[in-house]
């Protein structure tokens, strides 16, 4: 099932300098700290002038779309699904 | 006049398509997608319409322009995801930065499907068309995204490449040269060529053409009694591998529409959709550098009835306010008062803006500050942070979109570089 939801979260990322990649690894929701195994996609986009990045990322059971705000430099979960269909 | 034979150059034209676009970016961002049936579809509502099954819902018998609650039929299970343009734009565009690797010149013909002629290419003449098109394969499997599929093309004009993408779906690779040809067009039927329906196939069966094969072999003096214009001529040559499809088109309108998912009827419900449609439109003609000269606003109603009516003005447009006053005067006079399935609004008669005509009534120089100024608080901080206060009702309806067949729309977004850009791939 997806779920629209738009509340903030914590997150790790992690840089490496070297490949110059960018990687969410560890999203704390609802009192559970998930390991993120694979980024399925990364994009932008901007409202204004503020520049967003999305990761749409999955643990083991459950897909996560996060939205960095580089303004602010918060993190909000703005879908989660599960392996489940509708 | 001689008949021409089937081109013998060398396949140049290049034609990619990715195979159900959004359902298959969408399967990308969510690995938990993929290998099931998914569609995107404007509304997750029973009535609303998929813009895009994935390749496995097409295997069920899922289409474009159905209803969810049709497809819900076929299978109960489906998954329905809501359209996520900024997503496909970024696939466009980094499919768009690869392929600018291999030809100078990369025609987007949709969000989905690119042309490029690599002919005089280093890379042509060194590697061949199909080395190349494996590698562009590669690539987008790598850089974009490995669940990303696109059907490729190759033949010595664009529509021949595109009738080639369309031969093998998904993950294909069809090449149409003088070699193949003639076991190529066995394999497709009339009704297979982009362009030939109903009534065309009326028009070549009335000239004793049933297949593609007598298509092809028809002399031109029978395609043009077939089509009794030009257009049978350039038939004669398409077919035969000659480009006749190298032609760009002007923009000639801006225009934006809405299906409001409530049933409207009043004027006064209706205006602050109006309002905003109108206020979308021309900030984006602004944006490409016009004014326009007239307003056009049309209504598909609920009942498939169809209004529509326009009006050219003395005076250049290029504030919201004024194509609003304009595109309501129009609207106010329908005698109909039906729910509204469609409302769209356009401005036509675009002149590139330079110096404004001054007024004896308006201030124009005056409102052409303004309206600039209210345009770069909205690029600066979002769009319609200063609107005006009768779309307020309609603020969070009319979601971006991406335009169905259209490329113009993609004028709009530029290739920003964010400085560091993360790469997405398995952790």
């Amino acid at each position: 099932m997806i779920q629209k939801l738009g509340i903030p979260v914590s997150v790790t990322l992690h840089f490496d300098h070297k490949t110059r990649q960018v990687i969410p690894t560890e999203v704390l929701f609802e009192g559970h700290l998930h390991q993120i195994v694979k980024v399925g996609f990364h994009h932008t986009y901007r409202v204004g002038r503020t520049l967003f990045h999305v990761f749409s990322v999955v643990s083991e059971t459950l897909f996560f779309k996060l939205v960095l705000n580089t303004d602010t430099l918060s993190w909000n979960l703005e879908e989660i699904a599960d392996d489940e269909t509708d | 006049m001689k008949d021409f034979v089937f081109n013998h150059n060398n396949p140049s034209v290049l034609h990619l398509d990715i195979n159900s676009c959004f359902a298959t970016i969408e399967q990308q961002a969510n690995p938990f997608l993929r290998g099931k049936p998914i569609v995107v579809a404007a509304y997750d509502s029973p009535s609303g319409c998929i813009v895009a099954p994935s390749v496995e819902a097409k295997k069920l018998g899922m289409k474009v322009g159905m209803r969810v609650k049709e497809a819900r039929l076929i299978d109960p299970k489906v998954i329905v995801v809501t359209p996520d343009p900024p997503k496909y734009r970024a696939v466009h565009l980094r499919l768009r930065k690869i392929l600018e690797d291999y030809a100078p010149s990369v025609v987007p013909k949709s969000i989905d499907e690119f042309v490029l002629d690599l002919k005089g290419t280093p890379l042509f003449e060194r590697l061949g068309v199909l080395a190349i098109a494996k590698e562009i394969k590669n690539r987008i499997n790598t850089e974009v995204g490995e669940w990303i599929r696109v059907s490729v093309g190759i033949a010595p004009n664009r529509y021949l490449a595109k009738t080639a993408a369309g031969m093998q779906k998904p993950d294909g690779l069809v090449v149409i040269d003088h070699e193949n040809v003639d076991e190529k067009y066995q394999q497709l039927a009339l009704r297979d060529l982009c362009g030939i329906k109903t009534n065309n196939i009326v028009r070549l069966n009335s000239v004793g053409i049933f297949t593609v094969a007598d298509f092809f072999q028809a002399n031109l003096e029978t395609l043009k009694a077939a089509f009794q214009s030009v257009v049978g001529y350039y038939w004669y040559m398409r077919l035969k591998g000659y480009e006749v499809d190298d032609v760009v088109f002007a923009r000639r309108s801006y225009s934006n529409s809405f299906s409001p998912p409530q049933a409207l009827v009043n004027l006064e419900e209706i205006a602050p959709i109006l309002q905003k449609l109108t206020e979308k439109m021309s900030f984006r003609m602004r944006r490409g550098g016009y004014v326009g000269r007239g307003v056009h606003v049309s209504v598909l109603y609920r009942d498939y009835s169809f209004w529509h009516q326009g009006q050219t003005q003395t005076e250049v447009l290029f504030d919201g306010r004024d194509i609003y006053k304009v595109a309501y005067k129009l609207l106010s006079k329908s005698v109909f008062r039906k729910p509204v399935h469609t409302l769209a609004v356009s401005a036509f008669g675009l002149e590139k803006k330079g110096k404004l005509q001054l007024s004896l009534v308006a201030d124009v120089p005056k409102k052409d500050r303004l309206v600039k100024a209210v345009d770069t608080i909205n690029e600066t901080w979002g769009d319609f942070v200063v609107s005006p206060l009768r779309m307020l009702s309609a603020k969070s309806l009319i979601a971006d979109r991406i335009a169905f067949g259209g490329i113009k729309e993609l004028e709009e977004f530029i290739l920003q570089d964010t400085g560091v850009t993360p790469v997405s791939h398995n952790v």
